[in-house]
């Protein structure tokens, strides 16, 4: 069976490659990315199966087992157009293609000087056999990391104003996961991809890695009531944990000033940073909304991108807008 | 050596013996699974795989066959294999962002072309000190050498050049501007002409390095990527790296084709028997080691390794020539 899948899989990577990307790369004069873009379409044939898996999964809880009833999914539209220009790769071979040069030019630039960026296999040599343990050690270190920036992407205004794109769904379902401006996107990639090359995350793992940590956050935006008991709340984000962390209303305490619940997949940073919370009720998500303008874009696409940008500006610039008030 | 690098080195060991390994392994290096795998020429089957290091690109045997080296460019290393049973001997550290690596004929010298970091580095091999690092624009892939151990050739892909770097200065001394996406480079035997895979067209550029001059092209099949000679000083294989590739046989004396294989799922490195019998090839975009039975002159097996294998070796091949 799983020869029979992986050959399927292979045989769709070839077909799509040799159909549609080879001849447009040769046709381009790009022939020397040709490797890269089969390695492209196994990323995004992955995005794909990744989105089956969480779709058959996931969606039968919606639909049997859920947080909210709706009369109707309308405002989830957005937020699928959001995943399909994810998984189908449209964003991240943006952010590649911003982020690839400025990453080399530096790394060429640091061995010129004779200075070869130490990696976590230098300080475990056995990891280079390990590639399980490896992995763990990768993941662990991405998802403290990740912690870090979502944390900072609700205490810094001007990353909020752009961040609040993504809590401003009322009607969170496991699509909402991509519901991100794409400069928040492009933030999230540079902190991602520039510390997996800092610690030297090998190439081979990448995927794995991204996958894991985005079924994970597929299942933790899903409107369901499930959670994981007592302890497993506290072992792996779900549904009712980072259900807490879209709620519309705050805990109350100086702790939740900016939110609660930061976790990607492992509670437990926000066990030991104090910013857990673990309410009886399932709160209703979304946030408040302060101008007509902003609940206008709740749906859509291009207003949230506009809205985003705009209320970043005023957090960034408020004292300029003040002084030239006066 | 740790306790935990020991214990991989046991678990490594043992999971070979227990496999079968001997002398008729074949090792062949998959760049992403950043593993090596092990196959029997005999029974055409994988007995084993082993992780190796961070993305490893390229592996080539020692010119006295004593070990194959692979060539680590992420993890910025090199690790030596025995060649009969598969068994890591050691690792050297600190060798840049290796992709392409190479011995000069006379043995002076080790040469690893970064191709991400459009760089070429000059190793003594005696002890791979670093003895050279030069700017190499853009992405330095393949190399070749002159017999005098003068020059070392390489191909510049995004640049469309072949740069020549005089390893007696350690300077660049030339670039040839070639056809499109150069990516294999091999020099005849008799010394008078580098022959050039270009990529992304369908051609071997035929290049008079003396005279600085391209005399001529082979067309051989779309995607002309890389070289093995056969062993017998006259002919050359040329791996022509498209998901219905081929590879070509040409003739160096007279430059032209003159047979060519079907060989599916993007063809690359390549390794050939001692007794000329069968020409394997690792299909890059297939998963796969293809086996071309050169009597018959077809595929004759196909057999299943690791993602992206980017390097096959083993100790039973023709010579170099």
């Amino acid at each position: 069976m799983n020869a029979f899948l992986t050959d399927l899989f292979i045989s769709a990577q070839g077909w799509l490659f040799d159909r549609l990307v080879q001849p447009v790369l040769f046709a381009l004069g790009l022939a020397g990315y040709v490797e890269m873009g089969f390695e492209g379409i196994e990323f995004v044939l992955m995005g794909i199966l990744e989105l089956g898996i969480a779709y058959t999964a996931l969606r039968p809880l919606e639909a049997f087992w859920p947080a909210e009833r709706w009369r109707n999914r309308r405002a989830v539209r957005v937020d699928v157009m959001y995943t399909l220009l994810n998984r189908l790769g449209i964003i991240p071979l943006a952010v590649f293609t911003l982020l690839a040069p400025a990453f080399m030019a530096l790394d060429g630039w640091l061995r010129f000087h004779n200075v070869i960026p130490r990696q976590l296999e230098d300080w475990l040599p056995g990891l280079d056999t390990h590639p399980l343990a490896s992995f763990l050690i990768y993941l662990l270190i991405l998802d403290f990391a990740e912690y870090w920036r979502h944390r900072l992407s609700h205490t810094l205004g001007g990353w909020w104003a752009l961040h609040g794109i993504h809590h401003s769904q009322r009607q969170m379902s496991f699509w909402t996961d991509s519901r991100n401006h794409l400069l928040d996107d492009l933030i999230a990639g540079i902190w991602f991809a520039g510390l997996s090359l800092l610690i030297g995350v090998p190439p081979g793992h990448f995927i794995g890695l991204l996958v894991t940590l985005r079924l994970v956050e597929n299942l933790s935006h899903t409107n369901t009531r499930l959670g994981f008991g007592r302890f497993g709340d506290y072992l792996i984000v779900g549904p009712r944990y980072h259900r807490w962390h879209h709620a519309i209303d705050l805990p109350d305490g100086e702790a939740y000033r900016h939110g609660c619940n930061f976790a990607i997949l492992l509670p437990i940073w926000d066990v030991l940073f104090g910013t857990l919370h673990l309410g009886a009720k399932l709160p209703a998500t979304g946030i408040h909304e302060d101008s007509p303008e902003a609940m206008a874009a709740r749906d859509d696409f291009w207003g949230q991108q506009k809205l985003g940008l705009i209320l970043m500006w005023r957090a960034l610039a408020p004292r300029r807008r003040r002084s030239g008030a006066t | 050596m740790t306790p935990l690098r020991l214990t991989a080195s046991l678990a490594l060991t043992l999971s070979l013996v227990s496999h079968g390994l001997h002398a008729e392994t074949a090792i062949i290096l998959n760049s992403v699974d950043e593993s090596v795998s092990f196959v029997d020429t005999r029974s055409y089957q994988e007995t084993g795989r082993a992780p190796v290091c961070k993305e490893p690109h390229h592996l080539m045997a020692m010119p006295d066959d004593s070990a194959v080296i692979i060539a680590c460019a992420v993890s910025n290393e090199l690790v030596f294999l025995d060649p009969r049973t598969g068994k890591e001997l050691k690792r050297i550290k600190n060798i840049s962002d290796p992709y392409q690596i190479g011995f000069s004929p006379d043995k002076t010298w080790f040469v690893a072309n970064s191709l991400r970091l459009d760089r070429v580095d000059l190793y003594r091999a005696a002890d791979f000190s670093l003895a050279a690092r030069i700017p190499a624009e853009k992405t330095p892939s393949h190399m070749a050498f002159d017999k005098a151990s003068q020059f070392v050739f390489i191909t510049l892909q995004d640049s469309n050049e072949v740069l020549a770097v005089d390893l007696k200065t350690r300077q660049p001394a030339w670039r040839h501007p070639v056809g499109p996406t150069p990516a294999g480079i091999h020099m005849t035997p008799d010394d008078r002409y580098l022959l050039v895979g270009i990529m992304g067209a369908d051609y071997v550029e035929v290049i008079d390095w003396r005279a600085r001059k391209t005399i001529t092209r082979i067309v051989t099949a779309r995607g002309a990527h890389n070289f093995l000679p056969r062993g017998d000083g006259r002919h050359v294989f040329v791996s022509n790296r498209t998901i219905n590739g081929s590879i070509s046989l040409v003739d160096m004396q007279d430059l032209r084709v003159v047979e060519r294989y079907d060989v599916p799922g993007g063809p690359d490195d390549m390794e050939i028997r001692a007794d000329g019998k069968e020409l394997w090839a690792t299909a890059r975009f297939a998963r796969k080691v293809q086996v071309v039975n050169l009597e018959q002159k077809q595929l004759s097996h196909s057999i299943r390794v690791g993602r992206s294998p980017h390097g096959v070796s083993f100790i039973n091949h023709a010579p170099r020539q």
